[in-house]
């Protein structure tokens, strides 16, 4: 799966600590998605959704 | 669903916390074990039952604390260390105990252990090799997923 999450937090000017705070999830965490080399559950991608102010299909495609 | 801001999730630190009261717990418990739970009879075994079994509830609290404040990521992380980990490190454990002890050879390493240590030498070589294989599952899944 693919992402924009990288983008979306570059055009904010937040670190990867800054994402995981609002998101409850470790730096890591955020790295492996950012990376897509972890795909989020859905509760998470709500999350990440909720915090960028983005339908989630606008942030994850196939 | 909870729109709150959601809270840190655990690190380091409370890992090092949890392994740190669940090594003191089980002291506790040994000494116990060790003071109380001397000689025979079902006094004894009672005794000793008595002491594990609170250690391992106290062990499985601070365990469940943990688990609930890790993040997806970590626990996702620890569910494929602990299948294939786990699975392997049995697996391989299980090939080295029977290529050991099937030979004569086998015999002759494990002469003047009594039964308990034989069942006690078995289960923990075996455990060991499913920690060791669970420690590198873990790192791989880390390592594969930075």
């Amino acid at each position: 799966m693919n992402n924009r999450l990288k983008v979306l937090r570059a055009e904010r000017d937040w670190s990867q600590a800054d994402l995981a705070e609002q998101l409850g999830v470790s730096r890591q965490t955020v790295n492996a998605l950012e990376t897509g080399r972890y795909d989020p559950s859905l509760p998470l991608a709500f999350r990440i959704a909720r915090v960028f102010g983005h339908p989630i299909e606008s942030i994850f495609s196939e | 669903m909870n729109q709150s801001r959601p809270r840190r999730p655990f690190g380091l630190r409370a890992y090092a916390g949890t392994m740190l009261a669940t090594v003191v717990v089980a002291a506790i418990a040994g000494a116990g074990s060790a003071i109380f739970g001397e000689g025979s009879g079902w006094a004894a075994v009672g005794i000793n039952a008595a002491f594990f079994t609170v250690a391992m509830a106290a062990g499985m609290t601070a365990c469940v604390w943990w688990w609930r404040g890790i993040d997806e990521a970590a626990r996702e992380a620890h569910k494929v260390a602990w299948w294939w980990g786990g699975s392997g490190g049995m697996a391989v454990g299980g090939v080295i105990l029977l290529s050991v002890v099937l030979p004569d050879e086998g015999a002759a390493l494990l002469e003047g252990l009594s039964g308990p240590d034989l069942f006690a030498a078995g289960m923990g070589a075996v455990a060991g090799c499913q920690v060791l294989g669970y420690t590198i599952a873990w790192a791989v899944w880390w390592l594969r997923h930075r």
